[in-house]
């Protein structure tokens, strides 16, 4: 479908919706918001410019391989920061008390490990909604044009 | 009277079980309905037991909820008590909902990949 309106539109809106879901990540936890819901804000903005252009043109912004990077990436980090715990000599995921800075309240960087995790559960689940969508879709045919 | 919801999925199991092997006959349709007539009086029996909504001595109103509103900013260091409670005090349920995303859709590519 060649729409010039569509796309001319979501040419102009994806931008906007991305960075609302990249500050609905950030500010998890001052305001409310957080990975999950950051992270399907930014793929659904993929998912709008996936069906504006077409598929091929959507998965070229996120390629399968950086998708899959992303995904492992965010569990992996999510995890990690759990085990940097366990180093520091407390139990698994402990924040405050196993000496993780406090930051000042309120403010961007607070809350010692919290933002590291919604960051990481918003690149997961950004990865893991575009993936699903383009296989979905895609089926065989994007299978078959990227191998 | 004292119905688990554990025994309500035992009998759906059973039933599911004894409906599969039945042949297709007119027996089979009348006693899937009546098999479902129990499962939903069972059903209907439980939600009868449940308490009522709003009520304080409700089991999610005890001392956890009223710690976690109290101490939540002096544990967590972060305004928003969602986040707190999800990314802090409850970090390994959250890193289990991760994994739970993660596993569907290494599933969901596995099968699609595999057709």
């Amino acid at each position: 479908m060649e729409d010039q309106i569509v796309r001319i539109v979501c040419r102009l809106v994806v931008p906007f919706i991305q960075v609302y879901g990249i500050y609905v990540i950030l500010y998890g936890h001052i305001s409310p918001g957080g990975g999950f819901a950051g992270g399907a804000i930014i793929g659904s903005s993929m998912v709008l410019y996936a069906l504006s252009f077409n598929l091929e043109e959507g998965s070229k912004k996120i390629p399968s391989d950086a998708a899959k990077r992303m995904e492992s990436g965010g569990a992996l980090t999510f995890a990690l920061v759990g085990i940097v715990a366990i180093i520091l000599g407390h139990e698994y995921l402990t924040n405050l008390a196993a000496g993780f800075p406090r930051g000042s309240f309120g403010q961007l960087i607070s809350g010692g490990v919290i933002p590291i995790i919604s960051i990481a559960i918003g690149v997961k689940i950004t990865s893991t909604i575009v993936t699903l969508f383009y296989h979905l879709i895609g089926g065989e045919k994007l299978e078959d044009g990227n191998a | 009277m004292e119905i688990d919801l554990l025994n309500v999925i035992m009998l759906v199991l059973v039933a599911v079980v004894l409906i599969t092997f039945l042949p297709h006959t007119h027996f089979k349709t009348v006693f899937t309905l009546v098999l479902l007539g129990i499962v939903g009086y069972f059903l209907l029996i439980t939600v009868a037991e449940m308490p009522p909504f709003g009520d304080i001595a409700n089991p999610p109103n005890n001392e956890l909820a009223a710690r976690y509103i109290e101490q939540g900013i002096a544990d967590t260091g972060v305004p928003n008590l969602v986040t707190g409670i999800l990314n802090d005090y409850r970090a390994m349920d959250t890193l289990g909902e991760a994994t739970v995303i993660f596993l569907a859709i290494a599933a969901a590519i596995a099968t699609i990949k595999a057709h």
